[in-house]
C-alpha cells in the first residue's frame, strides 16, 4: 500500500488557489432569467389577499406565482406538510409567499417590494413550551392529512408534536430507582444555522422535448431528481440534476427547497432557463437551519460508578415543517446513550412543530444536541461520584459483546475502540483528573472531556456506484456520484480506485461535478459516509477492470488469467513479469502487430448497496440503524475569568478511532474544522426570534460564527486505527464527527471553571453570568 | 468633475492589464468583476453585506470587500483579483497547508494573505487582525493562520 | 446585488458638491453625500434607503486633509478608518476608529462615515465629544462655518440637509499628552457592535470624561457622570457602580446583551479603566 494513508493533495486544488475552481453561480448562461420569492413578514398568520398586479407592471417580469396559481402540493422527506409557496397561512417568517420571475434581478426586485401581502396574524408558537401547552394554537391545524411519504413518523392529531420516538430497553423504572447515585440535567440549545458560505441557489431549465435540466447546490442530486420527477409527475429520466462543486454544506443542502421553485418558474415561462440565488438573509432566515433542542436526561449509577439505567426526554424545536426530522429523531433514540453501555433505558424524541424556520439535518444528525445532552449528565455523575469524569467514560465504554440501545449486537469491527482513545487523550491533553488550576487572583484553568459516537443513518436501501473508465495512456477517469463540497471526497474516491489498480494518483481523473445523467446513483452526500459506500462501489470498479484487463491479457499472452498479475501499470506473468503488456495497450482494445484487434475500451462498473439494516420497531425502538458506530474524545481546555466570565479557548483536541486513515491531512483538517464549527456553536451562535417569531440572526453580522483569533489557541488531532473490516482498508467515517462532542467539553470544562453547571447554549459570557446569578458586580 | 449617469464604458486596470467593460453608475466592483464581460468569478458573493469577504479584493495592494464598493469609483485604480496571482507566494502556502475544504472563501483568505505578504513584516496581532475580516466555514482557521504566517515570516527573511 | 438605479458624481470642489445636491433636489431627486460607501450599499441592498444620486466627496481636498497645523490636528471627513489610524495624530481617535467593524472594511469607511452613520454605534465621534476644542468644519451654501462639535450634537451631529461635514479639527493640547483609555466590549466576539464602548480620558487637572457608545440608541457623554467617576477619594468600584446607576437613560435590551448585564460589563470594565487610568497618571 503507498497511496493510502499519504497526505494527496486534494484533486480540485490548483483550481481553489486560483480561483478558477467554479461553484453553480459560477457559471451562468447568458440570457438566463432570474426568480425571486417574496418572503413571509409574519411568523404566523392567515393570507388575507396577495396583490400583485403592480408588480405585473414592471418592465422585465415575466410572471408571479402564487400558491393558487398552482395544483396543491406539499413536500417532504417524510412527511408531506409543507407548500412550495405558502398556502392559506404562513408558518414561519421568511417562507417564500409568492415566486417572481423577471428578465433580470432588477426588474424582480423592483417586483417584489410593489408586492402587498395583506396577513390575519395569528397567536406565534415561538417556542418548544409554547407548542406543548394545553390549547396551544396549531401551527398545522390537520396533521392528520398529511401523508408520511418515507416512514416511519408518528405525527400526533391536533397537536403540535410532528412525530414522536420512543426506545424501550430493559427496566428502567426499576433500576433508576435502584440506583444508588442519580443526576438530572435539563439542556437547552437554540437553533442554529449552518452558515455555508456559499449561499443555497438552483437553476432550472425546461428543454422542448421536455427533459428538465437542473443545476444547485445540493448535496442530494438524486434525491432531486427523484423528487421532482415525483411532485411534478414527470419521469426520473427526463430530469437531469448536476452539480458543481459545493461551497460548504453541513447537511444544509441535503435538503429540497430551491430546487422546486426553481422548477416551478421555470415551467410557468415555458421553460426558459431560471435562476433562483439566496441572500444571505434568505438562506438563514427561509432556507431550513439546524434544530433547537429542550431536553432531560437522568442517569442513574452505582457508587463505584457503573451506569445502570437512564431516562431521556428530546423535544426538538423543529420549526414550521417536518423535512428529516423523523429520521434525526430516531438517530438520536438509537445513539441517545453515548457511547456507552446502559442496560436499561426509556427515551422519547419528540419532534415539535414552532413558527420558527423550519429544520434539516445538521453535521451529525442530531448527534450532537443528543451528545450534549448526555455527556453533560455524564460529567455531573463524575462529580457526583468524585471520579475522574475520563476513568469513568472508559468503566462504562461500550465493547464488542454489548448492545446498543437498538439491540444492535457490538463487533470489534462495527464499533471503533473508545477506551483506546480515552488513553490516548489523556496523554494529548497531559490530563489532570479534571483539576481546576487557579492562575492568579481571578483566573483558573480547566479542563473538559466528553466523548461520542455515532452511526450513519441512512435507509436500509442506500445504494452507491463508480464508473471507471480506461483513457489510451492507462489513466483512469472516475466518475462517482458524490458531490464535492469540502470533505475531500472525490481525492478520497481516487486514492481508493489508484490504489486498487495499482497506479500513480495522478493517473486518476476523477469527474468534479456529478450529473444524474452520467453518473451512478450515490444515495446523498450526507452522513460521512462516502468513503465507506464510494469507496466500496470504487473497489469493485476496480476489480472489474483488473478482471478485464486479465481477461484479454491472458488470450494474447496465451495463459489463464489466473496465471496474471498486475502492477506498475502492466498486466505480467506472475512467474516471469517480463512478459507483460502495459495498461495503455490494452486501454482501448489490444491491436496484433498484423493489424487484428481484440477487446475494447476497459470500463469498470462498481456498485455497493448497504446490507443487514433495518427500519426500528415503532414501538420498542429496536433494529439495526447503521452499519458501525465511529467513537472518539474530545478535550477543551478552557481559561476563564471568575468575575467576567470571559474565557479564552486554549486547547482543543480530538483522538478518534478512524479505522484506516486515508488521507492524514485531509482527515485531521476535517476534525480540526469540525471542532472549530463545534465550539462557535457551542459558545456563540443562536438564531434569535423576537417576541412576534421575527428571525432577528440574519445576517453575520446578528449571527455569530468564529473568526480568526477566536479559535482554539491549539488543535490537536490524533487517530486510533482500529480497522472496520467490510469498509475500503478498515477506514470509518469521520467527516462530521469533530463537530459532535466538543461543545460538551466546552461546557464540561466551563462548568468545572465556573463551578456551576452550564447547561444552556450558546455559552457567552452573559449566560455563564446569569448561571452564577446574575448579580451586579460588586454585590458579589 | 466625474459624474456617471447612465451605462457607460470604462477602462479599469484589472491585474495588471487595461480593461474596458461597460458599467452601471449604481453597479458594485464585485458585480462588474463577475459579470459576462469580465468574467473573473474568483471573488465570491458570500454575504453582500461586508462581513464574510468572500469577495475580497485588492484595490491598491489594499484588501477590499468588493461587494461594498462602487465600480465607478476604482476607475484610477489598480485591481488585483485571485485570478492575477500568478504562483504568487501565498497560494503555495495554502496547498501546503491545506487552508481550505470547500474552496469558497478562499479566495478572500488569499488576496488578504497576499496583501500581508506585500506589506513585507507583519506582527502575529496585525495578521489576525487583518484575517478577522473575512470568514471560513470549514477550516479551523490554524491552517489559514499557519500559510499566512508562512509567507509573511519570508517576506521578512 | 444587482445594479441599482443611481447617480453618480463625484465634485471636485465643495462647491460643486453644494450645488449639486440642491439641484438634484430641485430635479426631485433623493441625493446622498457618499464617503466609503460600506453603509450606503448595505442600506440600498436591503431596501432601507431612499435616495437615487449620491455625490462622493473622496475628490474635495478639503475633504482629505489630514495635518497637524497651527498647533491642531485635523481630520477630513473622508479619511479612511485605516488612514486615521495608521497616521495616529490622535491616539484616543485611533483606539476607538480601530475598533470599527473589521479591519478591510475599516479602509473603506470614513470618518465622516462612522461620525454620521445611520446606526447606533459611531464610536469615532467618542473622543470629538469628549473634547473642548473640538470643531467640525460644516460646507453650507452661506459658506463654510465651523461648529463646536459639542454644540451641535443631540444624539447625532447635527446637519441641515444640503450641508457636509468637511473636516474635524482638535486642540493640540487635547491630543498629546493625555491619559486615554478605551474599550469596547461585546457579547463574545472581537467584531461585533459592542455591547458597550467606553473612552476615557483624564484632564491635566485631574478630571475625567467619559463616553459610551452602545449602552444606548446613541453615543452620549455626561456631566453627571463625569463628576461622578472625577471623585479620586472615592474607589475606581465605588464610582463605576454610581456611574452606572446615574447615565443619563436606562441600558439597552437587545440580542447583544440584556439591560443587567449591560450593566454589569459597563461596571467592571468602568472600573478596571479608572484603576488602569489612575495607576498610569
Amino acid at each position: 500500500m503507498t497511496i493510502i494513508g499519504t497526505s494527496v493533495r486534494r484533486k480540485e486544488a490548483s483550481s481553489k488557489v486560483t480561483g478558477r475552481a467554479r461553484y453553480t453561480n459560477d457559471m451562468n448562461v447568458p440570457g438566463t432569467w432570474h426568480a425571486l420569492f417574496v418572503p413571509a413578514r409574519q411568523a404566523h398568520a392567515k393570507i388575507v389577499g396577495i396583490h400583485t398586479a403592480d408588480a405585473r407592471k414592471v418592465a422585465g417580469v415575466q410572471t408571479i406565482l402564487t400558491a393558487g396559481d398552482l395544483a396543491p402540493l406539499l413536500t417532504g422527506d417524510v412527511t408531506e406538510d409543507r407548500p412550495p409557496l405558502a398556502k392559506d397561512k404562513v408558518r414561519y417568517w421568511g417562507e417564500p409567499v409568492a415566486l417572481i420571475v423577471a428578465r433580470d434581478e432588477s426588474a424582480a426586485q423592483k417586483a417584489a417590494s410593489l408586492i402587498k401581502v395583506r396577513y390575519r396574524p395569528l397567536a406565534v408558537v415561538n417556542s418548544i413550551q409554547d407548542a406543548l401547552k394545553a390549547n396551544a394554537p396549531l401551527v398545522h391545524d390537520n396533521i392528520g392529512s398529511y401523508t408520511v411519504a418515507t416512514p416511519p413518523a408518528s405525527p400526533r392529531k391536533h397537536s403540535n408534536i410532528a412525530d414522536e420516538a420512543n426506545m424501550i430497553k430493559g427496566d428502567p423504572d426499576r433500576f433508576l430507582k435502584k440506583c444508588s447515585v442519580r443526576v438530572k440535567v435539563q439542556v437547552s440549545l437554540p437553533q442554529i444555522d449552518h452558515a455555508a458560505i456559499e449561499p443555497r441557489i438552483a437553476k432550472a431549465e425546461i428543454l422542448p422535448d421536455g427533459r428538465v435540466l437542473i443545476q444547485a447546490s445540493t448535496q442530494s442530486p438524486f434525491e432531486v431528481q427523484k423528487q421532482v420527477a415525483k411532485y411534478f409527475k414527470l419521469n426520473p429520466g427526463q430530469i437531469i440534476v448536476q452539480v458543481p462543486l459545493v461551497g460548504g454544506a453541513f447537511g444544509g443542502k441535503a435538503a429540497i427547497q430551491l430546487e422546486l421553485l426553481a422548477y416551478l418558474a421555470s415551467r410557468a415561462v415555458g421553460g426558459h432557463t431560471v435562476k433562483l440565488v439566496n441572500t444571505r438573509e434568505a438562506d438563514m432566515a427561509t432556507s431550513p437551519v439546524g434544530m433547537g433542542m429542550e431536553a432531560e436526561v437522568e442517569l442513574g449509577a452505582t457508587q463505584d460508578g457503573m451506569i445502570q439505567a437512564a431516562q431521556m426526554r428530546f423535544y426538538m424545536d423543529i420549526g414550521a415543517y417536518t423535512d428529516s426530522a423523523p429520521r434525526i429523531a430516531r438517530a438520536i433514540a438509537a445513539q441517545c446513550t453515548g457511547p456507552y453501555n446502559i442496560e436499561h433505558l426509556h427515551t422519547d424524541v419528540f419532534s415539535v412543530y414552532t413558527n420558527h424556520t423550519y429544520t434539516t439535518a445538521f453535521r451529525g444528525f442530531g448527534h450532537m444536541p443528543m451528545t450534549f445532552a448526555v455527556e453533560r449528565a455524564i460529567d455531573e455523575l463524575a462529580k457526583a461520584l468524585d471520579q475522574d469524569p475520563l476513568r469513568l467514560r472508559e468503566q462504562n465504554a461500550l465493547a464488542p459483546g454489548h448492545l446498543t440501545p437498538t439491540k444492535a449486537r457490538l463487533t470489534r469491527s462495527n464499533l471503533g475502540h473508545l477506551p483506546l482513545c480515552i488513553e490516548q487523550m489523556r496523554r494529548v491533553i497531559r490530563w489532570n483528573q479534571a483539576a481546576v488550576e487557579p492562575i492568579d487572583a481571578h483566573r483558573v484553568r480547566a479542563t473538559g472531556v466528553a466523548a461520542f459516537w455515532k452511526t450513519s443513518s441512512s435507509p436500509p436501501n442506500a445504494i452507491s456506484g463508480a464508473i471507471t473508465l480506461m483513457n489510451s495512456d492507462g489513466s483512469v477517469n472516475l466518475n462517482i456520484g458524490a458531490v464535492e463540497f469540502g470533505p475531500a471526497t472525490k481525492t478520497t474516491a481516487a486514492q481508493i480506485l489508484a490504489e486498487q489498480l495499482r497506479i500513480p494518483i495522478d493517473q486518476v481523473f476523477v469527474h468534479e461535478d456529478v450529473n444524474t445523467a452520467v453518473d451512478p446513483e450515490h444515495w446523498k452526500t450526507v452522513a460521512s459516509l462516502s468513503t465507506y459506500m464510494v469507496g466500496r462501489a470504487v473497489m469493485d470498479a476496480a476489480d472489474d477492470m483488473v478482471r478485464q484487463l486479465k481477461s484479454i491479457a491472458a488470450a494474447i499472452l496465451r495463459c489463464s488469467p489466473d496465471d496474471l498479475d498486475y502492477g506498475g501499470e502492466k498486466i505480467f506473468v506472475r512467474d516471469d513479469p517480463t512478459i507483460a503488456l502495459r495498461y495503455q495497450d490494452l486501454a482501448l482494445g489490444y491491436k496484433y502487430p498484423e493489424g487484428d484487434s481484440i477487446g475494447g475500451q476497459i470500463m469498470g462498473r462498481g456498485r455497493f448497496m448497504i446490507r443487514h439494516l433495518n427500519l426500528l420497531d415503532q414501538q420498542t425502538g429496536h433494529g439495526r440503524p447503521g452499519p458501525a458506530w465511529t467513537v472518539g474524545v474530545q478535550a477543551v481546555e478552557v481559561e476563564y475569568h471568575r468575575i467576567t466570565h470571559q474565557y479564552r479557548i486554549l486547547k482543543a483536541a480530538t483522538v478518534l478511532d478512524a479505522g484506516q486513515v486515508i488521507n492524514p491531512k485531509a482527515a485531521a483538517g476535517q476534525v480540526m474544522g469540525g471542532m472549530n464549527m463545534g465550539l462557535g456553536i457551542a459558545s456563540r451562535e443562536a438564531v434569535h426570534y423576537d417576541a412576534q417569531g421575527q428571525f432577528l440572526s440574519n445576517q453575520f453580522r446578528s449571527y455569530r460564527v468564529m473568526r480568526v483569533g477566536e479559535q482554539a489557541e491549539q488543535y490537536l488531532v490524533e487517530f486510533v486505527e482500529t480497522p472496520q473490516v467490510d469498509s475500503p482498508f478498515g477506514a470509518r467515517p469521520l467527516g462530521e464527527h469533530g463537530v459532535l462532542a466538543i461543545g460538551a467539553a466546552l461546557a464540561n470544562a466551563l462548568s468545572r471553571a465556573a463551578n456551576i453547571p452550564l447547561n444552556v447554549l450558546p455559552l457567552t459570557p452573559e449566560v455563564i453570568w446569569r448561571a452564577k446569578g446574575g448579580k451586579a458586580y460588586g454585590a458579589l | 468633475m466625474r459624474s456617471l449617469t447612465r451605462p457607460e464604458e470604462v477602462t479599469l486596470t484589472i491585474n495588471n492589464e487595461p480593461r474596458e467593460v461597460i458599467i452601471y453608475p449604481g453597479e458594485t466592483l464585485l458585480y462588474t468583476l463577475r459579470g459576462d464581460a469580465l468574467g473573473l468569478t474568483g471573488a465570491k458573493p458570500g454575504c453582500e453585506n461586508g462581513d464574510c469577504g468572500a469577495c475580497t479584493v485588492l484595490i491598491d495592494n489594499i484588501p477590499t470587500k468588493s461587494c461594498l464598493m462602487l465600480t465607478v469609483e476604482v476607475e484610477d485604480h489598480s485591481i488585483t483579483t485571485v485570478e492575477g496571482l500568478k504562483h504568487a507566494p501565498i497560494q503555495e502556502a495554502f496547498l501546503s497547508q491545506s487552508a481550505f475544504q470547500c474552496g469558497y472563501c478562499t479566495s478572500g483568505f488569499l488576496m488578504v494573505g497576499h496583501a500581508l505578504s506585500l506589506q513585507g513584516a507583519a506582527d502575529q496581532g496585525r495578521l489576525v487582525e487583518w484575517l478577522r475580516s473575512n470568514i471560513c466555514r470549514c477550516t479551523s482557521y490554524q491552517e489559514i493562520c499557519d500559510a499566512v504566517q508562512s509567507v509573511v515570516r519570508s517576506e521578512v527573511e | 446585488m444587482a445594479p441599482f438605479n443611481l447617480l453618480y458624481y463625484r465634485p471636485d470642489t465643495v462647491d460643486q458638491a453644494l450645488d449639486l445636491f440642491r439641484i438634484l433636489s430641485k430635479e426631485q431627486h433623493h441625493p446622498a453625500f457618499y464617503g466609503g460607501g460600506t453603509e450606503i450599499l448595505t442600506r440600498v441592498r436591503v431596501q432601507d434607503a431612499r435616495f437615487d444620486a449620491v455625490i462622493d466627496l473622496k475628490a474635495i481636498p478639503e475633504v482629505l486633509v489630514h495635518r497637524e497645523y497651527q498647533g491642531s490636528a485635523e481630520f477630513g471627513a473622508g479619511l479612511r478608518l485605516t488612514h486615521v489610524a495608521n497616521r495616529n495624530l490622535w491616539p484616543l481617535l485611533t483606539a476607538t476608529a480601530d475598533r470599527v467593524a473589521d479591519h478591510t472594511v475599516r479602509s473603506q469607511i470614513t470618518l465622516g462615515g462612522n461620525l454620521l452613520s445611520a446606526l447606533p454605534y459611531r464610536e469615532a465621534i467618542l473622543p470629538f465629544l469628549m473634547s473642548d476644542s473640538a470643531e467640525a468644519k460644516v460646507a453650507t451654501i452661506g459658506g463654510m462655518r465651523t461648529h463646536r462639535v459639542r454644540d451641535r450634537y443631540d444624539q447625532t451631529f447635527k446637519l441641515k440637509p444640503g450641508d457636509f461635514l468637511v473636516s474635524l479639527v482638535v486642540d493640540g493640547h487635547e491630543i498629546q499628552g493625555l491619559a486615554f483609555k478605551s474599550r469596547k466590549m461585546t457579547r463574545i466576539d472581537w467584531i461585533d457592535y459592542p455591547l458597550v464602548t467606553i473612552a476615557l480620558i483624564r484632564r491635566r487637572n485631574g478630571g475625567i470624561r467619559a463616553a459610551f457608545s452602545g449602552w444606548a440608541g446613541f453615543p452620549f457623554v455626561s456631566s453627571r457622570v463625569d463628576k461622578i467617576l472625577s471623585n479620586g477619594r472615592r474607589s475606581p468600584s465605588d464610582r463605576a457602580k454610581d456611574a452606572v446607576e446615574h447615565m443619563p437613560m436606562p441600558a439597552l435590551s437587545d440580542t447583544h446583551g440584556s439591560r443587567a448585564y449591560r450593566e454589569f460589563v459597563t461596571q467592571y470594565t468602568l472600573a478596571g479603566m479608572l484603576e488602569e487610568l489612575e495607576e498610569e497618571t
